[in-house]
């Protein structure tokens, strides 16, 4: 029954899922747990296994092995398998999956069929939900009369009408164009926490998911390899992978490492062999070979030739990006920095100096290189 | 707010385990086994028993060999050798003579500004529904010298010798054919997006090199047609049986029909007849099925489809390709329509007593009350359509069930099979049916250890049901395969069970190929005629048998009279469960999913 005033937000445990589709594994012995309330985004390439994820938390794939948990209630276990109807969940679809024989009115109703409420209540809960997404107006129109953004935004409120604590979103903004993007994830973080229910959302969209979530998830491989708030993803992340997914400005390999204290690095790099950079390390030993560094497009600043700090380095590229200048800049044969970020314009062709934010560096092991 | 344990309270109970899976695990396989066991009787236990005997007829005590090749050669020699190479070259050319023309017709109607679309396609439809002995009665009484053409004032004695012959043969293949290849060509140029041409265009193709660019997207779409034409064509049994004998041209199908109806039945040589006109089919039809698999199409029905974009023609080209198309669809369907109602109504038709031309209503009268043959058409046409009724039902509830296995993303070995069966099936032509069924419904064993309906009208049925089943599942795939997964999905995260689930969501978006398939087997049943002529008991003649016997026994007139009150009676049910579907299903059923005129 889903007959709810305000949901209560619901927590998710999964534990050792994995799914296979014959050979292939598309989940690994995922551990999870998400806290009732918080907005969690799971951010991954394409066949990292999110949505398989995400589809097997709402019941339309069976895991091969492992459990998920729902609000203390078993739902899928090796002796377990709730269906979908049953979950108490929505979810937002890619291809949003409006029934296209419906209206839009019809097809926010949907979730509400099953509910006890008087038909009038059923009624201003559409009414309200249509006025919320900002498609009061279309309501009567059928899917297929409508933009992009109006059939997400329907899908939107087909998934809050259903009063559930949980919601899951598969992509749903990988359809629309930057704006339209920009504008319905703001209207997504806000419905979804205004309607108190627990959120799991998936993208490849890094960025997106910084700017969600209370909580990422990074899945690769069909594994999770960091679960974290999105500050210490950033700025403490837990391997070569995570680091190059959720954003970096170049790397290198380095040429040697020395331990300056607990977790911090001094780093020599090819064009600096006499200068060392201070790097936080992950999983760093001195004498690993296949140690690269990393830095963070917010941890390169630029400066004039004359200065003194930092070392030589050529623009390749400028662009601006509305509120400065995105710089692509060559430092050497082995490292290329992009999305460099100035207030100043560099031309191109010109030559710079390169300095890097410590707390932006990191130097850790390459996976499929010798040590 | 409600607090947690209520909302804990309210998720469902889990399942049993053991139980559910004992269930899931026994439900597949005992689904499984039922389809199959009912595809084994009613298709491929006939078909291939029979088939055995080409070589070993005393498998089944129909001569002392145990295994010979004297039947093969003898099917190869005299009427049958001929029938079958008519059959064979006729079938060629009239498959790519259809298709070059659906081809055409289907791109001015989807993708250009003609004029009158929607009537195009619904004569196609009437086209699909209009069975070849009706045609071919039309064209005979519009050319027979005195005839329905001469009536109306035109001369058309130079055409009656060549009609009755291949050139009035291919005619009528070719126009029977015609709608086959439509919808399937149709079908495939909807999934070619304008995109593909536009780039073409915009990276500085001219109109030729657009269309030999985009020609072989699809590829899939002209073989398929050319497969399911030639196949249709070769097991055509109303042409054979009427235009074919009179003109003593033989088809195969007729051959085959004349060796077991002849004294002494020969069913080795008709085994060797059935088994080269199915072989015959299985080079096209498995290069299809081979490009079908390397191109599968990407499901389309979803809310955010959008229409193809169309070429504009000016008005005076507009005009000038409208009635061109009208011209083709006249000559296929209006024709032979025209010739069977003036001969229905026209006293004396090829009668050159020189009397003149004579309206009269005295066949429709002899339709209720006859004179030489003691059979009105009162009690067959009920007979045809209880069996349409039956048989498109029971037919209808099979197909979706194998569609939806024939579609199935992991369908693993079970689609496999079915897939070939299917594929396979379509190529049994209804005359290899109802002989296999009088055969194998005849053996002792059957009579006596399974089922005992040799000769009665359960019998007749059932060779209608695997006659209509194949070409109803292929029909039904294609709208089974568009539905989005997704939006099932979402209606069962949504709340919805798997009732409320096709309730809501794919009966819906399935209504309308749903109505159409069921009208389809419906109007194939009542007017068809191989399985019908061999399967139908004593004194309960369907439709068109009795129709047969009377232009058998020179009764031309009233038979021509039934033909147009079955064709006004099939039409006539078809315009009910429309204007019925019209009247009771909601406005989106009616904007959504597979459209007649799509």
């Amino acid at each position: 029954m889903r007959d709810s005033q305000m949901p209560q937000p619901v927590g998710v445990v999964i534990e050792r899922l994995r799914k296979e589709f014959g050979e292939k594994v598309a989940l690994n012995d995922v551990d999870l747990t998400i806290e009732p309330g918080s907005f969690v985004v799971l951010l991954g390439p394409s066949g990292s296994g999110k949505t398989t994820l995400l589809r097997c938390v709402a019941g339309i794939e069976r895991p091969s092995r492992g459990v998920i948990t729902i609000n203390d209630v078993c739902v899928a276990g090796p002796r377990t398998f709730v269906q979908p109807e049953k979950r108490q969940t929505a979810m937002v679809f890619q291809d949003y999956a409006l029934w296209p024989h419906l209206t839009v009115r019809k097809n926010v109703a949907f979730p509400l069929a099953s509910s006890t409420r008087l038909k009038e209540q059923k009624n201003q809960r559409v009414d309200d939900l249509l006025e919320r997404v900002g498609i009061a107006h279309l309501a009567s129109r059928y899917p297929n009369e409508l933009s992009g953004g109006e059939q997400q935004r329907v899908a939107l409120a087909r998934a809050l009408a259903a009063d559930v604590g949980l919601i899951l979103f598969d992509e749903p903004l990988s359809n629309l164009d930057a704006d339209r993007r920009e504008q319905l994830r703001i209207e997504i973080a806000t419905l979804t926490r205004e309607a108190g229910a627990t959120a799991i959302y998936i993208t490849h969209d890094q960025s997106e998911a910084f700017a969600l979530a209370d909580r990422v998830g990074v899945l690769n491989h069909g594994s999770l390899v960091q679960f974290d708030t999105p500050e210490n993803i950033y700025r403490h992340p837990t391997n070569a992978f995570v680091t190059r997914f959720t954003g970096v400005a170049g790397e290198c390999p380095v040429v040697a490492v020395k331990s300056s204290d607990d977790d911090h690095f001094d780093v020599w790099l090819p064009f600096a062999p006499s200068h060392p950079f201070p790097a936080l390390g992950v999983n760093c030993r001195e004498g690993d070979s296949s140690l690269h560094f990393f830095v963070r497009a917010s941890g390169v600043l630029l400066n004039a030739p004359g200065g003194d700090k930092g070392v030589c380095a050529e623009v390749i590229d400028v662009a601006f990006n509305g509120r400065g200048y995105e710089h692509v800049v060559k430092v050497d044969d082995q490292m290329t920095l992009t999305k460099v970020f100035s207030n100043r314009r560099f031309e191109r062709n010109a030559n710079v100096k390169v300095s890097f934010d410590p707390s932006f560096c990191f130097v850790m092991a390459v996976p499929g290189r010798l040590s | 707010m409600v607090d947690v344990s209520s909302s804990t309270a309210s998720l469902a109970t889990p399942e049993s385990p053991p139980a559910r899976r004992w269930t899931a695990k026994n439900r597949f396989s005992l689904g499984g086994t039922a389809i199959w066991a009912v595809l084994f009787l009613l298709i491929v236990a006939p078909v291939g028993c029979f088939l055995i005997l080409a070589v070993s007829p005393h498998v089944f005590q129909q001569g002392p060999q145990w295994f010979t090749l004297t039947f093969i050669r003898q099917a190869f020699e005299g009427i049958t050798g001929r029938g079958i190479f008519n059959s064979l070259w006729v079938s060629t050319l009239v498959s790519f003579l259809a298709v070059s023309t659906a081809t055409t017709l289907a791109w001015l109607v989807h993708r250009t500004n003609i004029g009158a679309r929607r009537l195009w396609s619904v004569s196609m439809w009437l086209l699909l529904l209009m069975p070849t002995w009706m045609m071919t009665l039309g064209w005979s009484d519009l050319l027979q010298p005195f005839g329905a053409a001469h009536a109306m004032g035109i001369n058309t004695r130079w055409l009656y010798g060549e009609f009755f012959g291949p050139l009035g043969i291919i005619i009528v293949l070719t126009s029977s054919a015609l709608p086959f290849a439509y919808f399937i060509v149709s079908a495939g140029l909807q999934g070619l997006g304008p995109e593909f041409e536009d780039a073409a265009r915009i990276h500085g193709a001219g109109r030729t090199r657009t269309f030999a660019t985009v020609l072989p997207i699809i590829a899939p779409a002209l073989l398929s047609a050319i497969a399911i034409s030639f196949a249709e064509t070769m097991s055509d049994f109303g042409v054979a049986f009427t235009l074919g004998y009179h003109a003593h041209f033989p088809l195969a199908t007729y051959t085959l029909f004349s060796a077991i109806s002849n004294f002494p039945a020969n069913f080795s040589v008709a085994a060797v007849i059935a088994a080269i006109l199915i072989l015959s089919t299985v080079p096209p039809i498995a290069l299809q099925s081979v490009v079908m698999r390397r191109s599968k199409s990407y499901a389309v029905l979803s809310g955010r489809t959008r229409a193809p974009r169309r070429r504009e023609f000016g008005k005076r080209s507009r005009y000038l390709v409208s009635a061109g198309v009208g011209l083709v669809i006249f000559i296929a369907l209006g024709v032979p329509i025209v010739g069977a109602l003036v001969g229905s109504f026209v006293k004396n038709l090829g009668d050159d007593s020189g009397g003149g031309v004579h309206l009269t209503l005295s066949y429709y009268a002899q339709v209720i009350h006859p004179s030489i043959v003691n059979n009105s058409l009162g009690s067959p046409l009920l007979l045809s359509n209880q069996l349409g009724l039956v048989v498109a039902s029971l037919t209808g509830v099979m197909a979706i069930i194998l569609a939806r296995r024939l579609v199935a993303t992991h369908g693993g070995w079970s689609q496999r099979i079915t897939d070939t069966f299917l594929l396979g099936s379509v190529a049994v032509p209804g005359v290899v049916l109802g002989v296999g069924y009088i055969f194998f419904y005849n053996l002792s064993f059957i009579t006596h250890h399974v089922v005992d309906i040799y000769k009665t009208l359960p019998l007749l049925m059932l060779g209608l049901m695997a006659s209509a089943l194949p070409g109803q599942t292929r029909f039904m795939a294609g709208p089974v395969s568009q539905l989005q997964p997704s939006l099932s999905e979402a209606a069962r995260v949504h709340g919805a069970n798997r009732f409320r689930t096709w309730r809501t969501t794919n009966m819906p978006l399935m209504s309308r190929v749903l109505v159409w398939g069921w009208l389809l087997t419906f109007t194939k049943t009542i007017s068809e005629l191989a399985i019908s002529q061999i399967l139908y008991p004593p004194s309960q003649e369907p439709a068109s048998v009795t129709i047969q016997s009377y232009l058998a026994n020179f009764q031309s007139g009233t038979g021509t009279a039934m033909t147009v009150l079955t064709l006004v009676e099939m039409f006539g049910v078809i315009a009910l469960a429309l204007g019925i579907y019209r009247l009771v299903t909601p406005e989106g059923w009616r904007r959504t999913g597979w459209s007649v005129v799509d």
